[in-house]
């Protein structure tokens, strides 16, 4: 053939080949997508785009969602909360008994449970785990406060003597602080066991790239066999909601976390995407350090929380997917009481409490506000707006949301904004948290301090009985709220957008997720 | 150049100062620039009667609103009327740019004057400020100061100054240096006038021109500057309105109210366009014929 | 001169400008208000920790002192530890360089294939409309605020006109990176484009109407041969002049454009580290900063020199 007429053949065959490929994908992409089948498929790697980075993986000293959620698909705990986000269900504990006073737990190990190092987890594992974990003052320990010590009788036995009868006990040891890791720190020093930790959890350590990404892989000595069915997950840092909603819709990532409030109308009806809104113990706060002599004035704080406008925040802040609180505890924990009076909008109200408190005439007071963090900035602009009418003027302090969360736990700011999920089953993690102030946060870092409160919570910690328990709770609720110790802002779902692709993919009440259950198709 | 080109020279930077007066209406640029500029002057200074909106007057049941005849432009996402807030934010972006022009200016064609006229060490140590401060890109060395120095207008205006000093340096002491040789600065000298009498009253008013020029283009940048400032959120504060601050905030709703960031992005554009145009203008009147 | 002794003149002459970009670095820290100390530490100050970076900083001795040290560490690559991740800030900056160096890189290949055609459009056909029509791009460009065309970009390619472009991050494999950064790249490009085309055209209208060029014409020699060879020459020269001069424009715009695109580049490590309070890190990253663009004007006085012999005597 003559090479012109050669290279034009074959240029026309390629160019047939193109056009019938480009024409056999769309086709295929047009055409109806079959139903996803029941069965779990092994395999897939799925990346979740989240606004802040985690700081550490300590389990026992984090606070930081984004480092917990990462640590539970690490290590996990005798029991763990069911999807309801009340039950507790038997995990690396098979069952427990109870002495007669209430002061002696024996756990049951469950057999064949081993550590992504290939090592059985034995009761000397445990035991030296909740030991590690009681001793972290600054940390979780106080949580673990009512221990007084653990033996291990045999290697799948441990029993735990309390000092009191502790009505959490149970749901305390599901907390993620108390997951399980190998003894003496895998033969590390503590330091460098948790720059990256192991544990019996369906993922273990791959890498991390700092400032960008986390990531983890599948870890082959799961105990649920079968699971887990992804091969690994990257967790990573995108500040920008928009950039991360992009990402999404282009398939760059397949979990969304925390898509703003204005888009979920939208993906709701976005195909391929699946916008879930998942019940939770979600409650949003302004906290008022009361370091800050104006903030210490009760009538003050009452004033402020006078002034915010809860319900037009929802409508317009939240577009309507969220509702106003009024209590500390939000309504899915047990002892929750309806009737705690949080304050809600009244702004005569305010001002009346103004004139009472020592400030009558206002003052300046700055407010953090984490940068990229839409919905804290437009409460922010809310509030500096509302308060203005009470003679306070509200300069704003933008920060990295992760800086800001370290400011407000040690203390350095005056107007923040936070937010709790539940980590246990229970009220008094929360009560002890943000009301007493030596509860391993000075009162949610407020150091609110009523002595009445926290004789409350203490009783409430050692009663058993339900009924008498749930009294003194309310009363607690009552109290605070009378007394303002945070601005109770909102309750909201948990937000995720993720790929339709993605199945199995559950967010409990207390904001944790199992990846273990998901799985791609 | 011979005596008589330089006389003529001479003759021509005094003539153009008096052709400035007799052609400026017939420059296209200078007039575009000016009646754009203008209008957005004016619009501005008229804000409160163009609007009869408060720019920071929430209104949450009324927020993302389209346009309407109570808010021609909509309402954003606090319910703040739109149109209000991009008057009231060319109040803030024009006046903070305007400042933050003037103590460069100033300063700058000060140590340019210095440093032409007097040439040897203060030169060599004036292009060694300016070589260093130059070897940082723009933006960083000012959000790197207004990092250190803390948010709010008066530590941008430092900021703008201490980077922003170079250009007019540079200009200056270009123009002092050709300038110095003239003529009637060696008369003078010869005059036995002292040196501050000959930078001030001879060379000044000569050297200025190119650095005013240069200035409009300046405030251009500096509008920019303090637009990303604000978008970076280390500008002007809430709840006052930057056009920088409204295209941040907007940005949020890009997927579903695109305009609550087009919007004042076209108000940068228009306004960085009658500047320019009048910087054109200006460059094309004060060059000698 | 050779072209070696002009490179290490240049290079001498730079000593003293890269010795006074550390003094200006170094006297960032001191412009924050309060101790020092403190605001590096940030929130792991305790007393020990403050008074043990007094006594190695030597921040309660003068000034020069201090300085000297500070030159101390930097020789030995120490530019301080990042507080947010606890690891080495130099670490941190060479990691996120490559995006940077990408975006620049892209960037101004882009621009010049968009400036040099237009320019030359321009300059061939001197007032009459295409000239009109080019001239305005610099006008109008310039107003842009290179961000919010970001954003428009972003908003209309990755949104609307098919999802032909990823979103922020910046993919795997030199492919990947391609694809990632175009977007980024086009919006630097069309931020310098303009300047890079009033610039261009100025030059070549001068080389259109120099005498070396009139001589060739009325010589006879063949219109295309004395553009070509001469215009062309002159203005590949313009062209890394005016590139070189805006350097730190286009390298200063990148930093805004990662934020937009989120991109893991040094300019998004710069904001985020200032939001984070990060001084180490913000210090190293203007540090860094400003030695790219020395050596970029490095790079062009040497190409410049490189062209045209004659700059090596001046």
């Amino acid at each position: 053939m003559h090479p012109r007429r050669r290279a034009f053949a074959f240029l026309a065959t390629a160019a047939a080949v193109a056009a019938t490929g480009t024409v056999a994908s769309l086709a295929a992409q047009s055409s109806p997508r079959s139903p996803s089948a029941a069965t779990p498929k092994r395999g897939g790697h799925i990346t979740i785009a989240r606004i802040e980075d985690s700081t550490s993986f300590d389990k026992t000293n984090v606070f930081q969602n984004e480092s917990i959620w990462i640590a539970e698909q690490i290590n996990e705990s005798l029991y763990e909360a069911g999807n309801d986000g009340k039950t507790l269900k038997p995990w690396l504990a098979t069952a427990y008994t109870k002495s007669k006073d209430g002061k002696t737990y024996t756990f049951k190990l469950r057999k064949g449970v081993k550590f992504s190092n290939g090592k059985p987890m034995t009761s000397a594992d445990v035991k030296f785990s909740i030991d590690d974990a009681r001793k972290q003052a600054k940390g979780w320990g106080y949580l673990d406060a009512a221990i007084k010590s653990i033996t291990a009788p045999n290697p799948s036995t441990v029993v735990f003597h309390l000092k009191f009868q502790w009505a959490p006990f149970v749901a305390d040891m599901a907390l993620f602080a108390n997951g399980i890791i190998p003894k003496n720190f895998a033969g590390q020093s503590r330091a460098a066991f948790y720059k990256h930790p192991v544990g019996t959890g369906p993922f273990m350590w791959d890498k991390r790239v700092v400032g960008q990404s986390v990531s983890l892989k599948r870890n082959p000595f799961y105990w649920q066999k079968g699971k887990p069915y992804l091969d690994g997950v990257t967790w990573t840092f995108v500040t920008d909601e928009n950039t991360r909603e992009l990402q999404l819709r282009g398939g760059q990532i397949q979990v969304d976390e925390f898509p703003p409030f204005n888009s979920i109308d939208k993906l709701k009806k976005t195909s391929g995407v699946t916008m879930s809104l998942f019940p939770s113990t979600r409650t949003d706060y302004l906290d008022m350090n009361e370091l800050y002599p104006p903030l210490k004035d009760v009538h003050v704080r009452r004033a402020i929380s006078y002034a915010i406008d809860r319900a037009a925040i929802v409508k317009s802040v939240l577009f309507g997917y969220g509702t106003p609180a009024n209590s500390q505890l939000p309504p899915q924990v047990p002892y929750y009481d309806k009737n705690a009076g949080g304050l809600q909008y009244d702004l005569a109200k305010a001002k009346a409490e103004m004139a009472k408190s020592k400030f009558p005439k206002g003052f300046k007071v700055q407010m953090l506000v984490g940068s990229g963090a839409q919905v804290e900035n437009t409460i922010g602009q809310i509030l500096q707006s509302a308060l203005k009418q009470l003679g306070i003027t509200v300069k704003f302090k933008t920060e990295d949301t992760s800086t800001e969360f370290n400011d407000i736990q040690s203390n350095k700011y005056q107007l923040g904004f936070s937010y709790w999920t539940m980590d246990i089953a229970d009220p008094d993690e929360l009560v002890t948290f943000a009301l007493d102030p030596k509860g391993g946060a000075f009162s949610f870092y407020t150091h609110y301090n009523n002595p009445t409160v926290t004789a409350l919570s203490h009783q409430a910690q050692r009663e058993v009985n339900p009924v008498k328990r749930a009294a003194l709770y309310a009363k607690v609720q009552r109290i605070a709220a009378s007394q303002a110790n945070l601005g109770y802002l909102y309750y909201s779902p948990y937000r995720w957008a993720y790929t339709s692709k993605l199945h199995g993919f559950f967010v409990q009440p207390l904001g944790n997720y199992h990846l273990e259950d998901a799985w791609l198709d | 150049m011979g005596a008589a080109a330089e006389s003529f020279a001479e003759a021509a930077v005094i003539e153009h100062r008096s052709g400035f007066r007799r052609r400026w209406y017939r420059t296209p640029s200078f007039v575009a620039g000016l009646s754009i500029l203008g209008t957005i002057i004016l619009l501005a200074l008229l804000a409160p009667v163009a609007s009869r909106h408060d720019p920071v007057q929430q209104n949450l049941l009324d927020i993302l609103q389209g346009p309407s005849r109570t808010h021609p432009l909509g309402t954003d996402e606090l319910g703040r009327d739109v149109w209000a807030r991009l008057l009231y934010g060319a109040r803030t972006d024009l006046r903070v740019a305007f400042l933050a022009v003037l103590f460069p200016f100033v300063i700058g064609t000060a140590i340019g004057l210095l440093a032409g006229y007097f040439g040897r060490w203060v030169d060599t140590v004036t292009n060694w400020f300016v070589n260093v401060v130059v070897a940082f890109p723009f933006y960083v060395l000012i959000i790197a100061l207004v990092f250190a120095l803390g948010s709010g207008t008066r530590n941008i205006y430092i900021a703008i100054t201490i980077v922003g000093w170079v250009s007019y340096t540079r200009i200056v002491r270009g123009e002092v240096l050709v300038a110095k040789r003239r003529e009637y600065v060696l008369a003078a000298q010869a005059g036995g006038l002292s040196n501050l009498r000959i930078i001030v009253r001879h060379l000044l008013p000569n050297v200025v021109t190119q650095a005013i020029v240069f200035a409009m283009s300046d405030i251009v940048l500096d509008i920019l500057a303090i637009v990303t400032l604000g978008y970076l959120g280390l500008g002007v504060q809430p709840p006052t309105a930057d056009w920088g601050k409204m295209i941040a905030d907007g940005q949020t709703y890009l997927t579903t109210h695109w305009e609550l960031s087009t919007v004042p992005g076209i108000a940068v554009v228009i306004t960085a366009l009658g500047l320019s145009l009048l910087a054109d203008g200006l460059a094309d009147l004060l060059r000698p014929e | 001169m050779s072209l070696t002794g002009y490179v290490v003149r240049r290079l001498l002459q730079l000593v003293p400008i890269v010795l006074g970009v550390t003094v200006l670095v170094f006297f960032l820290i001191h412009l924050v208000p309060g101790d020092p100390a403190r605001t590096i530490l940030g929130n792991h100050a305790t007393p020990a920790k403050v008074a043990l970076l007094h006594r190695e900083w030597g921040l309660d001795k003068p000034l020069p002192v201090q300085y000297w040290r500070f030159l101390h560490r930097m020789a030995r690559g120490d530019l301080g530890s990042s507080l947010f991740y606890s690891v080495p800030a130099g670490r941190l900056v060479v990691q996120r360089l490559p995006p940077t160096l990408w975006l620049i890189g892209l960037g101004t290949f882009l621009s010049v294939l968009i400036a040099v055609p237009l320019a030359a459009l321009a300059a061939t056909k001197r007032d009459r409309l295409p000239d009109q029509v080019v001239r305005a791009v610099p006008l109008v460009g310039l107003g842009f605020p290179p961000f919010w065309l970001g954003i428009m970009l972003l908003l209309a390619f990755a949104l609307h006109l098919g999802r032909g472009f990823p979103v922020g991050g910046y993919g795997a494999g030199p492919l990947g990176h391609l694809h990632s950064m175009f977007l980024p790249s086009l919006t630097v490009a069309l931020a310098i484009a303009p300047i890079l085309v009033r610039s261009l055209r100025a030059s070549l209208l001068e080389v259109f109407e120099s005498d070396y060029v009139t001589t060739a014409r009325s010589k006879g020699l063949p219109e295309r041969r004395v553009l070509v060879r001469h215009a062309l020459r002159n203005a590949v020269i313009s062209t890394v002049s005016v590139l070189g001069v805006n350097i730190g424009f286009l390298v200063g715009g990148t930093l805004v454009i990662e934020q937009v695109y989120a991109l893991p580049g040094i300019g998004q490590l710069m904001i985020n580290s200032i939001f984070q309070r990060d001084f180490p890190v913000v210090q190293a990253v203007t540090l860094v900063f400003a030695i790219m663009v020395v050596l970029v004007y490095l790079l062009t006085d040497i190409v410049h020199a490189l062209l045209d012999p004659r700059v090596r005597f001046d």
